[in-house]
C-alpha cells in the first residue's frame, strides 16, 4: 500500500470537515491569517516555491499565473479571482468531493488567493448540476460571513447551466459575463483582460484548496511531497472497471499499478485490464502494458499522454475500442460550442466515421480518413476541446489498431455485441432524432 | 509619424504602423491571408472560422492570422510558403464544405462569393464526406426583406456580431450549440432593425439574401453605379446595381468618414418606389373634368402663365431633397426671373456650424457626447446612431437629453437645455468645456437647433479645439445645399408674401407635408412637382412629374456640410427637372444650363470657391472649418422654416410628442416589404402615467384631444419622461398638442 | 408572476458588476417559475427584467443543456451515459427506466408525469451509475434499483 499523506483532505479522517467550528478546531483559517500577515507578493513567491501547478488540466504553475496579474498600481481596474468549479471532464469528480468534505479549506484558499492578487471580488463558477455542492458552499459562506471572515471581499457563487465548454477558462468568463459560453482567442490572457476585461486569475477548486495547505504547511514542506516538476499530492478520481472506485489523494508519481491495484483493488471479477485513460477523457489512452507509468506530468508526457485532470478510467477486456471512440466523440460533438469550424464540424464527422466502422460498413479508406480528420482538427481549433476529441480518438486507433482493423476486415465488432459499451445511448444521439436529414448524393 | 514595425511575410519584408493587424500587414506586402469571419468593422477579431491559419516563427501551432497584430521582427508564412499553413487552410475549407450545399448555380451570391472564390483557389477538388449533409427548410424568412438559406451558412457569426455589436439590437442571434448552432430570430419574429440589410452584405456566402434581389440578376450582367443615398441627411455612399436599365439593389460603398460601409434599410430598400404603379410620367393640368394629361409644351405654357399672373405673390415650398443644382435653378428662375418670391423649407438651416465641423467618424472618437433634441437620432440620421453606439462601446460618455434620454426633458425643451449648458456653473457644461474630444448633436425638432447648437459650441469654447465639434441633424437630405443654392441664386432679398397667389411645391416631401398642404389652402393656385399622383391629385392645379435621386446627376450637401456627387443610375421616365426649368427660364430671360455639371459650375463659382466635380471624386473630402460668425451676422437671405408642432402652446394633461419615423414618406409608402419596419399603431406612456390611468402595455386606449380622438395600443416606456404621450406622426392624425389618454 | 420575476431579477443583477451577468440565474429562476422549462413568455419576462431582448435570452438559453425550451414532465429523470457510467451498466439503467416508465429516452410521458433522458458526465464517475432525479443525484444506481425509484416517485406524486 503506498503512503497516503493527506493535504487537501487533511484532518477529515475519511469524513467531512463541513462545520465551521470543527474546521476551526482543526486549525482552520490559520493559513489565511498567515497570508494576511505577509505582503501579497510574498504569498505569490511562497506559491512559486511550493511548485504547485494547476489541477484543472493545464498544469500551469499557480504562483506564476498570479504573478502575471498586474498590480493595482499598474492597472487601475477591479481585479477578480474566478474559481473554476465547473468540473465536467468525463472521469473527473474530485472537485465535488473537495467542496463537500472541506468547503472551508476551499473558501479559505479563495480568500488567500484574492489577497495575493489584491482582488476584492471572488466568483465561484460551479457547474449547474452540482445542487448539493452549491448548497454546502452557500451555507459555508454564510457561516464565514457571520464570523466576519470575509472582510471586504465579496464571494459570489455563480451557477452554470450545463455546458462542458464553460470549464475552459475564457468560455467560463464569457458565460459569467452573461453570454454564450464560447472561448475567446488568446491573447489577451485573462490575467491581463479577463472578467469584464479586467485582470483576472482563474483557478481550479483543487488548486485553490491546495493553496490553503501550502500556506499552512509551508511551501518547502509541501514541495517535499510528490516528484520533481509535479510536487505535492493530487486527488485522483478513479472510476470504470475497478473494484473500489472513488477519489484518492496520493502524492504525484505513484504508478498506475499502485493506484489501480493497491488502492483500487484491481479489476473486478478477475477480468483482464485492457486500457487506462489516465487524465480524463481528453487524454490519450494507455494500454495494460503501460501500467507501471508513474502518475506525474513528465512521465505521462513521456508515455504520449497527459495527466490532465487526474481522472483515471480503468477499462477491462469487455470494452470495444471503436465503441469507446464513438462514445467519447459523441461527448465532444455534443459539447462543442460551435464557434470554430474544425471543432464544430470535425467532432461530428469523427463520430460518423467511427459509427460506420462499428457498423461494419467501412473500408480501409475510412480508417485513413478518420486519422486524417483527427489531424485536420488537431492544432487548428480555437480552444483545446476539438483537439481533445482528436487526441483521444487517434490514440485509440494508435494503441488498438488491430481492433479497428478487425472491424474493417470482418465487417463486424470482434466483441460480437458483448461489449460493455454496446448500445449505449448518448445525449447527442437523442437529439439527432430531431434533426431533419436527407440523403445527399 | 506613427511607430513602425518591420515584419517578414512569405520572405517579403514589409513596414507597417504599429498596431496594424496581420491581415492588413500581409496585404501591404501584396499577400492575401484569406478570411471569412474577420471583419474589423464588427469589433475585435473572434478567430472563429480558422480560414486565416498561418505559421509564425517561434510559435508551435498554426495561428489564426486575423487575431494577431504585426510585431517587429515577426516572421510569417502563409499557405504560399508553408506546407503546414497550406494544410491548415485546406483543412478549414474542407470542414466548411462538409455541410455546404455547393448550390452555386442557383445562389444569388454565385459569382461574387468569397467562399466560391476561396474554394476555387485553395479548396480540395473532391469531397471525402460521404454522410448526409445537414439540411433545413428553405428559405427561412428572417424578415420580409431577408431570406436565410440555413444550409449555406458557414457560421462565421458576422451577422449576429453585427446585430449584437454594431446595431446593438440583439435580434439576430445564434441559437443552440455545436453542430446544431444556427442563425435565428426570436420565435419567428422578423429581424426588425433599421440596419438589418447590412447582414446581407456581410454574409460571405449566400446564406442571407435580399428578398428584393433574390433571383433577379447574375453578377456578370449587372453594372454598379457609384452614387450617394438621399434617404436622410447623412449621405451614405452607395452603389446602385443596374440590370437592363433598372435598379436591382443598393449596396454600400464604404466612405470611412461618413458611413463606414453601413447603410440603413431605408437607403437600401426603397429603390422599388422608382417603379411604383402610381408614378406620374406626364404633366397633368386641372381642367373642368379634373386633372388631365397634357403635353410638356402645354405644361410649360401653363406654368409660364401661372407664374406671370402671380408675379409678386409666389411662395416656393422646397423639400430639402432637391439636388443643389435643382434648388439653384429654381432660385434663378423664381428669384431672378420673377423678382418677387419667397421660399419655405421644412426646417431652418445654419452655416454657423461649419466653424465646428468634424467628420461623422469623429463621433466614435469622442470622450463625451451630448445629444439634445426630441427626435431619436436613429429616426433622423440612422448612421449617426451607429457612430454614437460605437463611441459608447469605446467608452465615451453618451448623454442624451430628450423625453426618453438619460437626461429627461419635456418635448421642445432642447433650446432651454442648451442655454443651461452654456451657463458657467452647469456641471455637464463644465465637463464639455474641459473635454478635449466632445461632440454636440442637435436632433430636432426644428432647425433653429443648428444655429443654437453652434452658439452653444462657441460658448463652450469649441472654436479652437480640433477634437470638439457640433452637428445638426436636419430632417431632410439636402436642406443646407438647397437653402444655400436658393440663397445665392440671385441678389434680391426674400419678401414676406401676405397673399399667396401661387404656391410652387418642389418635390414629394414638401407635397406630403401637412404644413405645406395648409399653405396650399391659402393659395390661389398651386404647381406641384411630384413623382406620385396621390400626393397632389386633390389640390394641385398643375402637376409636373418629378425624378428620384437615383435618376439625377448633381450634388447634395450632407449634414457635415460635405458636398457629394449624385450620379444618374437609371434614366427617368420623364424629362428631369433641370431640362424643363432651363426651358421655362428661357421664357423669363434667365439662362440656366439643362445639365447638372453646367449648373454646378455656376453654383461652385458663387458658393463653393470654384470646387470642381473632379475634386469631389468618388469619396468626397470634408471642407475645412470656417471661422464662427454669430447667426445674426450671417446676412444671406434664407428660406423660412415651417412651424413645428412643439412651437404650439400646450395646455392639457399630457403633451403629445409626434415624431417622424425613419420609415415614412412617399418612397417608403410604396415598398410593401418595408411596411413591417413602420412604427406600430401605439402610444407610448411613462410607467407613472400609465399606472395612474390603470393602463398596461398592450391595452387598447383612446388618445383624445379637443374634438378629435384616435384609438391606439398603449406601450409603457420605462425611459419616457412623465407627462408625455409619444405617437408616430402617421398615427397621430389631427391630434392637438394637448391630449388625454383613456382606456377604451 | 411577471412582476415577481422582475423584482427578484433586479436583486440578482446587483450581485454583479455588470447586470447581464445575471442572465443565467435569471433564466434559472424563470424556469422554476414556469414548471421546469422556458416558454417564450418566460424569455420575454427575463428580457424585460434585464433590459435585453428575448432573442438574446433565447441565444443564451439554447446554449445550455439545463435550460429547456420544451416542456418537461413533473419529474425529470436523467441518466448519465458517459464512459464510466456506461462501463458500470448505464444502458441497462436507461432501459429499465424506459420499461418502467413506458417511454423512450428523450421523451416525456403522455400524462406529463415524467421526462426521461440521457445526459453527459454528471461528475460522479466513481459512484456509477449516476441518475439525476429532479436534479438531485442518485449514486450507484443499478438496473435492479429502478423499479423502486419509480415507485418512490409515483408515491411522491400521490
Ligand atoms: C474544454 C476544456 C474544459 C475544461 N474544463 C475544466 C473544468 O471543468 N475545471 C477546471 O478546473 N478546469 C477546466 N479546464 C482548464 C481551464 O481552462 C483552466 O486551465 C483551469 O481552470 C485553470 O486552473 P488551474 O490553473 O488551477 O488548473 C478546461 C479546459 C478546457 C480546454
Ligand atoms: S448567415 Fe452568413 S453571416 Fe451569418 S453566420 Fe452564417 S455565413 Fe456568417
Ligand atoms: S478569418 Fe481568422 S478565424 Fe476567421
Amino acid at each position: 500500500m503506498p503512503a497516503r499523506p493527506e493535504v487537501v483532505f487533511a484532518g477529515t479522517n475519511g469524513g467531512a470537515l463541513d462545520r465551521v467550528e470543527d474546521y476551526e478546531a482543526a486549525g482552520g483559517f490559520r493559513a489565511l491569517a498567515k497570508a494576511r500577515a505577509m505582503a501579497p507578493d510574498d504569498v505569490i513567491a511562497e506559491l512559486e516555491v511550493s511548485g504547485l501547478r494547476g489541477r484543472g488540466g493545464a498544469f500551469f504553475p499557480t504562483g506564476r499565473k498570479w504573478a502575471f496579474v498586474p498590480k493595482p498600481e499598474q492597472l487601475a481596474k477591479p481585479h477578480y479571482l474566478v474559481v473554476n468549479a465547473d468540473e465536467s471532464e468525463p472521469g473527473t469528480f474530485k472537485d465535488r468531493e473537495i467542496i463537500l468534505r472541506v468547503p472551508f479549506r476551499f473558501l479559505e484558499g479563495c480568500l488567500i488567493a484574492a489577497y495575493a492578487i489584491q482582488s476584492q471580488h471572488v466568483f465561484v463558477y460551479i457547474r449547474g448540476e452540482y445542487e448539493r455542492e452549491f448548497e454546502v458552499l452557500r451555507d459555508a459562506l454564510e457561516a464565514m460571513r457571520k464570523r466576519d471572515l470575509l472582510g471586504e471581499i465579496t464571494v459570489v457563487l455563480h451557477r452554470g447551466a450545463g455546458a462542458y465548454i464553460c470549464g475552459e477558462e475564457t468560455a467560463l468568463l464569457e458565460s459569467l459575463e452573461g453570454r454564450r459560453g464560447q472561448p475567446r482567442t488568446k491573447p489577451p490572457f485573462p490575467a491581463i483582460a479577463g472578467l469584464y476585461a479586467a485582470p483576472t486569475a482563474v483557478n481550479n477548486v483543487e488548486s485553490i484548496t491546495t493553496v490553503t495547505s501550502v500556506l499552512e504547511l509551508g511551501a518547502a514542506e509541501y514541495a517535499t511531497l510528490g516528484v520533481e516538476n509535479s510536487t505535492g499530492t493530487r486527488v485522483f478520481s478513479l472510476s470504470g472497471d475497478v473494484v473500489t472506485p472513488g477519489n484518492y489523494e496520493l502524492p504525484h508519481g505513484i504508478t498506475l499499478r499502485e493506484l489501480i491495484y493497491d488502492v483500487g483493488g484491481g479489476v473486478p471479477g478477475g477480468r483482464d485490464l485492457k486500457a487506462i485513460i489516465p487524465g480524463g477523457s481528453s487524454t490519450a489512452i494507455l494500454t495494460a502494458s503501460e501500467i507501471d507509468t508513474p502518475l506525474d506530468f513528465d512521465s505521462l508526457v513521456k508515455a504520449g499522454s497527459s495527466i490532465g485532470s487526474a481522472g483515471v478510467v480503468v477499462i477491462d477486456d469487455r470494452c470495444c475500442m471503436v465503441q469507446l471512440g464513438i462514445r467519447v466523440s459523441q461527448f465532444y460533438e455534443h459539447e462543442s460550442c460551435g464557434k470554430c469550424t474544425p471543432c464544430r464540424v470535425g467532432t461530428r464527422w469523427l463520430t460518423q466515421i467511427l459509427q460506420k466502422i462499428e457498423d461494419g460498413r467501412s473500408s480501409q479508406a475510412d480508417l485513413d480518413l478518420l486519422l486524417s480528420v483527427c489531424d485536420r482538427i488537431l492544432g487548428k481549433c480555437l480552444c483545446p476541446l476539438g483537439d481533445s476529441d482528436a487526441i483521444a480518438v487517434a490514440s485509440y486507433v494508435d494503441r488498438f489498431r488491430d481492433e479497428f482493423q478487425a472491424h474493417i476486415e470482418t465487417g463486424r465488432c470482434p466483441l460480437g455485441g458483448d461489449s460493455s459499451l454496446e448500445g449505449i445511448l448518448a445525449p447527442s444521439a437523442q437529439h439527432e432524432r430531431h434533426l431533419h436529414e436527407v440523403v445527399h448524393a | 509619424m506613427p511607430d513602425l514595425v518591420t515584419l517578414t511575410v512569405d520572405d517579403r519584408q514589409v513596414e507597417v504602423p504599429k498596431g496594424t493587424g496581420l491581415v492588413e500587414a500581409a496585404q501591404a506586402a501584396a499577400i492575401e491571408i484569406p478570411v471569412f469571419c474577420y471583419e474589423p468593422r464588427l469589433g475585435p477579431p473572434v478567430g472563429a472560422c480558422r480560414m486565416c491559419l498561418v505559421e509564425i516563427e517561434g510559435m508551435p501551432k498554426l495561428q489564426a492570422g486575423c487575431t494577431l497584430t504585426a510585431q517587429d521582427g515577426m516572421v510569417v508564412r502563409t499557405a504560399a510558403t508553408s506546407a503546414s499553413a497550406a494544410e491548415g487552410q485546406e483543412s478549414t475549407l474542407e470542414f466548411i464544405l462538409v455541410n455546404h450545399p455547393l448550390d452555386c448555380p442557383v445562389c444569388d451570391k454565385g459569382g461574387e462569393c468569397p467562399l466560391q472564390d476561396l474554394t476555387f483557389r485553395y479548396g480540395p477538388g473532391s469531397t471525402r464526406m460521404s454522410f448526409s449533409k445537414l439540411t433545413f427548410d428553405k428559405p427561412i424568412p428572417v424578415s420580409p426583406l431577408i431570406a436565410l438559406d440555413r444550409e449555406r451558412c458557414i457560421l462565421c457569426y458576422r451577422c449576429t456580431r453585427f446585430s449584437e455589436d454594431v446595431a446593438e439590437d440583439g435580434l439576430l442571434i445564434a441559437r443552440n450549440r455545436g453542430a446544431q448552432s444556427e442563425i435565428a430570430t426570436f420565435e419567428d419574429e422578423p429581424y426588425r432593425s433599421p440596419f438589418s440589410g447590412n447582414v446581407i452584405e456581410l454574409c460571405p456566402v449566400g446564406a442571407l439574401t435580399s428578398t428584393l434581389y433574390r433571383f433577379e440578376a447574375r453578377p456578370w450582367d449587372i453594372q454598379n453605379v457609384p452614387t450617394v443615398c438621399t434617404g436622410c441627411s447623412v449621405g451614405c455612399n452607395v452603389s446602385a446595381t443596374i440590370r437592363e436599365g433598372k435598379v436591382k439593389r443598393i449596396l454600400s460603398r464604404n466612405h470611412p468618414e461618413i458611413d463606414r460601409g453601413w447603410l440603413c434599410d431605408k437607403g437600401r430598400f426603397t429603390y422599388p418606389h422608382l417603379r411604383a404603379t402610381d408614378r406620374i410620367t406626364t404633366p397633368l393640368r386641372r381642367g373642368p373634368k379634373g386633372l388631365e394629361e397634357i403635353t410638356w409644351d402645354g405644361a410649360l405654357d401653363s406654368a409660364e402663365a401661372m407664374l406671370r399672373e402671380a408675379e409678386g405673390g409666389i411662395v416656393t415650398a422646397l423639400s430639402g431633397s432637391e439636388t443643389s443644382e435643382i434648388a439653384y435653378a429654381l432660385g434663378r428662375l423664381l428669384r431672378e426671373g420673377l423678382g418677387a418670391h419667397s421660399a419655405v423649407l421644412p426646417e431652418a438651416t445654419s452655416d454657423a456650424l461649419d466653424a465646428f465641423r468634424l467628420p461623422l467618424s469623429a463621433i466614435a472618437e469622442a470622450e463625451l457626447l451630448v445629444v439634445v433634441g426630441d427626435d431619436p437620432v436613429v429616426e433622423r440620421a440612422p448612421i449617426v446612431d451607429l457612430w454614437i453606439k460605437e463611441a459608447g462601446r469605446r467608452g465615451a460618455d453618451v448623454v442624451t437629453c430628450s423625453p426618453t434620454g438619460t437626461v429627461q426633458t419635456q418635448p421642445g425643451g432642447g433650446a432651454e437645455l442648451c442655454r443651461e449648458l452654456s451657463e458657467p456653473r452647469n456641471r455637464l457644461g463644465r465637463r464639455l468645456r474641459r473635454a478635449a474630444r466632445a461632440v454636440l448633436i442637435w436632433s430636432g425638432p426644428g432647425g433653429g437647433g443648428g444655429a443654437r447648437i453652434a452658439e452653444l459650441a462657441h460658448d463652450l469654447g469649441f472654436d479652437g479645439k480640433p477634437g470638439c465639434g457640433a452637428f445638426h441633424l436636419p430632417a431632410t437630405p439636402n436642406a443646407r445645399g438647397a437653402a444655400e443654392a436658393w440663397s445665392v441664386a440671385a441678389d434680391q432679398d426674400e419678401i414676406d408674401v401676405d397673399h399667396v397667389k401661387l404656391l410652387v411645391v418642389s418635390g414629394d416631401d414638401a407635397a406630403a407635408a401637412p404644413s405645406v398642404r395648409s399653405l396650399a389652402e391659402r393659395a390661389d393656385a398651386v404647381i406641384v412637382m411630384t413623382m406620385f399622383h396621390e400626393l397632389a391629385g386633390g389640390w394641385a392645379d398643375l402637376i409636373l412629374p418629378a425624378t428620384a435621386a437615383l435618376e439625377r446627376d448633381g450634388t447634395t450637401m450632407n449634414l457635415e456640410g460635405r458636398i457629394q456627387r449624385l450620379r444618374r443610375a437609371v434614366l427617368s421616365p420623364c424629362p428631369d427637372e433641370l431640362t424643363w426649368i432651363s426651358k421655362l427660364a428661357e421664357r423669363f430671360d434667365v439662362d440656366i444650363s439643362p445639365h447638372a455639371a453646367g449648373v454646378f459650375a455656376k453654383l461652385a463659382e458663387r458658393l463653393f470657391r470654384d470646387l470642381s466635380l473632379d475634386e469631389i471624386g468618388l469619396h468626397a473630402p470634408l471642407p475645412p472649418r470656417h471661422a464662427y460668425e454669430t447667426p445674426a451676422a450671417a446676412t444671406t437671405p434664407a428660406p423660412t422654416p415651417l412651424p413645428t408642432p412643439t412651437d404650439v402652446h400646450f395646455v392639457g394633461e399630457l403633451r403629445l410628442q409626434r415624431y417622424q419615423p425613419l420609415f415614412s414618406g412617399p418612397a417608403v409608402d410604396r415598398v410593401p416589404e418595408l411596411s413591417f419596419q413602420r412604427p406600430p399603431r401605439e402610444v407610448e406612456l411613462s410607467a407613472a402615467d400609465a399606472n395612474r390611468r390603470g393602463i398596461a402595455s398592450g391595452d387598447a386606449v383612446l388618445v383624445r384631444s379637443n374634438g378629435t380622438s384616435v384609438e391606439l395600443r398603449a406601450s409603457v416606456n420605462r425611459k419616457l419622461v412623465d407627462g408625455v404621450a409619444r405617437v408616430a406622426a402617421e398615427h397621430a392624425a389631427d391630434l392637438h398638442p394637448s391630449v388625454e389618454v383613456l382606456k377604451s | 408572476m411577471t412582476t415577481a420575476i422582475y423584482s427578484r431579477v433586479q436583486k440578482l443583477r446587483k450581485q454583479y458588476p455588470e447586470p447581464t451577468s445575471a442572465v443565467l440565474p435569471a433564466l434559472r429562476l424563470a424556469q422554476e417559475e414556469h414548471g421546469g422549462w422556458l416558454p417564450p413568455e418566460a424569455l420575454r419576462e427575463v428580457a424585460d427584467a434585464l433590459d435585453v431582448t428575448p432573442a438574446f435570452c433565447l441565444s443564451i438559453a439554447s446554449f445550455y443543456d439545463q435550460l429547456r425550451l420544451e416542456p418537461v414532465g413533473r419529474h425529470l429523470v436523467e441518466v448519465c451515459t458517459n464512459v464510466s457510467c456506461a462501463l458500470a451498466g448505464a444502458q441497462q439503467v436507461v432501459e429499465a427506466f424506459e420499461r418502467g416508465l413506458g417511454i423512450s429516452a428523450g421523451t416525456t410521458s403522455a400524462d406529463g408525469g415524467f421526462t426521461l433522458g440521457t445526459v453527459e458526465c454528471l461528475g460522479g464517475c466513481g459512484w456509477a451509475t449516476v441518475v439525476a432525479i429532479d436534479n438531485r443525484h442518485r449514486l450507484r444506481v443499478q438496473a435492479e434499483d429502478v423499479a423502486g425509484i419509480i415507485e418512490e416517485l409515483h408515491a411522491r406524486e400521490a
